[in-house]
């Protein structure tokens, strides 16, 4: 099936103009002005933002093994109602993503399903416990790019330096979850008056950017990539600058409640356990330094940390209520509401830091950028509409977000994956 | 005075200075009802109260209980280890199984910080805070506030020390939230891994950790309880080390003011916290506190059982 979009704005990280776009289900065919409609279905997109498919480095699926939360099809309509036509999830699930067969499994649901692209991640560590070395041939055979033992930090320095170096043979990203679990303990927020005012055992800042000094320092040694996840600091914001400067091979990811919420919008939330999160939301200093990065480029990309949860879970106390929030349906419009409209990031930071970035971490080099012969994933949004967040919205099977009821700028009408519309806002 | 108008008593952090001299005054009135021969009064006849405990307590809960009886309200305790809890259902689904029942006022503790806030999500009653987590436990500070009233006369422009394991202390937030709203100082006295960070910028708070430099200077020494299982956690190397330092002793008493008067929450450990070669000098007071504490939840249950809002 050919798609032939017209009259768009089209959004490259580099450049911004106004054309049609004509793509068949392996590629775009040509992209330029006033193509002849000989396609099967045409949408105008006059006066709308069209983006290239949004890559998403960091979701948890929750599947295989609490489907109750989410599953592959919701995780993958989420997606594609945000925009995302290719995810990565998080190895976290029971039993974990540490063996080929569970690998295979996902990318032959992906297929099966055919909504978006899921991407294992494989766990580094045999069921995540940060003691043996996974079979990292077998992972990436499976078709893992991308190693984490993500919600759990490899705490052995040297386990991870065994794991930079053997992932090199296979062409892996280690992805890092910097977490010093003897400072972080059992906190359930971030450390500073706010905890210290009402009891709730915290988690102090350098919890995190000790963990990011100690893996750069660790990727630096070896010479090997490293890839930072969910950067919540300004402590480690500045250790990664620091290291980009020197060369060191190091990319970051931001989460989007990074530069829009803080430890008082916690307090302010009653101990919602819809605001709990890991790492911990900061103050306003960190937003800052996190928005300055995005816009500076020390901090490479958004990507969500999509956490689903039930409602069970999260209607336990604050204290010992699971971590995370979902954001893939959210993480546009944050963006531009957050980033673009304070002009944080122009429009075209909007297709770096959503899709080229994640693209060029992964070497996908046909993604990223909408031109001829491109991957024909698109997402088609509307920029100057608003809708507001609510939990009957949510594709996801889970619906803790701590967005719910706020107004959001930029409204996603289509998603195109692969030559086929995945999503079409007509129905929000 | 001003009319009282809160729903709930959750921390003291909520309450004005205004509503907690009612409550103060309100107690004063209750207080020789207990000493009456029939120790009853009819204020909250034909209301319901559930004492909801989620973490062991005797004390307060025995208090809580005798104060609502002796308004002639009807009492009913659930505790964790006779619940549900263990079974698997949340808090939440038990506060909203109990809500079935109509309770007028519920008591609360629980081992959750922060964790009452939005319980009136899932009841009608009003909520009393018992205890929460380490956040607050404000009954407790108004019975000491009623306490040092009683005996000072006045709660403005008061030094009070507060020693002990602050970190996980309530009753130590409470006081501290109390204590300012009069005007009065607190300084808390601990190892530096009793307090919690930043501290300082709580507001009415100074950090010391020296006892024998600022004991002279209190009108008012609240002593906290020491959990001995802290020790294990590298909050203090040894009992021993903690007693030299921090525990009150003869000595330490032989250097505070005259009308100095010396609070504990109970139960004491003795010889951790207080030398008891001075329990005989301390005690009584002590004790004055759980009387007193009793007049205070009759005053609270009292307040928010016939608030007419």
């Amino acid at each position: 099936m050919k798609i032939l979009i017209k009259n768009g704005t089209i959004v490259n990280a580099d450049k911004i103009f106004e054309g049609d776009i004509l793509l068949s289900n392996s590629k775009i065919i040509s992209v330029g002005k006033n193509i002849p409609e000989s396609a099967d279905k045409v949408i105008d997109a006059k006066g709308k933002h069209v983006f290239p498919g949004f890559i998403d480095l960091h979701v948890h699926l929750r599947t295989p093994g609490r489907e109750d939360e989410e599953d592959f099809l919701s995780g993958s309509k989420a997606a594609a109602a945000g925009g995302f036509t290719k995810i990565f999830c998080m190895p976290n699930t029971n039993p974990a993503i540490d063996a080929e067969s569970i690998a295979q499994w996902i990318i032959d649901e992906s297929l099966r399903l055919g909504v978006v692209d899921i991407y294992p991640i494989g766990a580094i560590t045999k069921g995540r416990e940060g003691k043996e070395l996974t079979e990292f041939s077998a992972l990436k055979r499976a078709g893992c790019l991308m190693l984490s033992d993500d919600g759990a930090s490899v705490s052995d320095s040297l386990l991870l330096r065994r794991a930079l170096e053997y992932s090199q043979m296979e062409n892996l990203l280690i992805v890092s979850h910097c977490e010093d679990i003897r400072l972080s303990g059992k906190g359930a927020m971030r450390e500073g008056v706010i905890s210290s005012k009402y009891g709730i055992r915290a988690v102090p800042d350098i919890a995190e950017s000790l963990i990011v000094a100690r893996d750069i320092e660790l990727a630096k040694y070896l010479n090997k990539r490293i890839h930072i996840a969910h950067v919540s600091t300004a402590k480690s914001v500045e250790i990664i600058e620091r290291a980009k400067k020197q060369g060191v091979k190091v990319t970051a990811e931001t989460a989007p409640h990074y530069f829009t919420l803080t430890v008082a919008d916690v307090e302010k939330s009653k101990f919602n356990s819809n605001f709990k999160v890991n790492p911990p939301l900061g103050d306003d200093k960190d937003v800052a330094a996190i928005k300055q990065a995005l816009g500076k480029g020390v901090i490479d990309c958004i990507a969500t940390d999509h956490a689903p949860h039930s409602q069970a879970e999260k209607e336990l106390p604050f204290d010992v209520a699971p971590f995370g929030f979902i954001g893939l349906e959210t993480a546009f419009s944050l963006t531009c509401t957050y980033l673009v409209k304070n002009k944080v990031i122009d429009l075209g930071g909007v297709t770096e830091k959503l899709s080229a970035n994640p693209a060029k971490i992964l070497g996908f080099k046909q993604c990223g950028k909408i031109e001829k012969d491109a991957d024909p994933s698109i997402v088609i949004a509307d920029l100057n509409k608003k809708w507001r967040v609510s939990a009957a919205g949510f594709h996801s099977k889970s619906k803790n977000s701590p967005f719910l009821g706020e107004e959001l700028l930029g409204v996603i009408e289509y998603t195109i994956h692969k030559g086929k519309v995945v999503y079409s806002g007509s129905n929000r | 005075m001003k009319e009282w108008t809160k729903q709930h008593i959750l921390g003291i952090k909520d309450l004005s200075r205004d509503e907690i001299e009612l409550v103060l005054s309100q107690a004063q009135a209750f207080k020789e009802i207990s000493q009456r021969e029939v120790k009853k009064v009819p204020a909250l006849r034909g209301k319901t109260v559930l004492n909801l405990f989620f973490e062991n307590s005797t004390r307060t809960r025995t208090s809580f209980e005798l104060a609502a009886k002796r308004l002639s309200a009807d009492v009913i305790n659930f505790s964790s280890s006779t619940s549900s809890l263990s079974k698997g259902e949340s808090a939440v689904d038990t506060v909203k199984t109990l809500n079935a029942y109509h309770p007028d006022i519920m008591v609360v503790r629980s081992v959750s910080s922060a964790c009452l806030y939005d319980f009136d999500k899932y009841t009608q009653a009003s909520i009393v805070n018992a205890g929460d987590g380490q956040n607050e436990h404000p009954t407790q500070a108004l019975l000491d506030m009623f306490t040092v009233k009683e005996i000072k006369g006045t709660l403005e422009g008061l030094n009070v020390l507060i020693v002990g394991d602050i970190r996980h202390s309530r009753v130590a937030r409470s006081n501290i939230f109390a204590f300012h709203k009069f005007s009065s100082q607190t300084t808390v006295c601990a190892p530096p891994t009793f307090i919690p960070y930043e501290f300082d910028k709580l507001g009415g708070v100074e950090v010391s950790y020296d006892l024998d430099e600022v004991i002279g200077k209190a009108d008012v020494i609240i002593m906290l309880r020491i959990q001995q299982e802290r020790q294990n956690s590298s909050f203090f190397p040894t009992i021993r080390e903690y007693v030299d330092k921090f525990a009150l002793t003869g000595a330490r008493l032989a250097k505070i003011k005259k009308d100095c008067i010396v609070l504990h929450p109970g139960p004491v450990n003795w010889d951790v916290e207080i030398s008891s070669a001075i329990k005989d000098k301390v005690h009584p007071l002590i004790l004055k506190q759980v009387e007193n504490g009793l007049a205070i939840r009759m005053a609270c249950l009292y307040l928010v059982g016939t608030n007419k809002r």
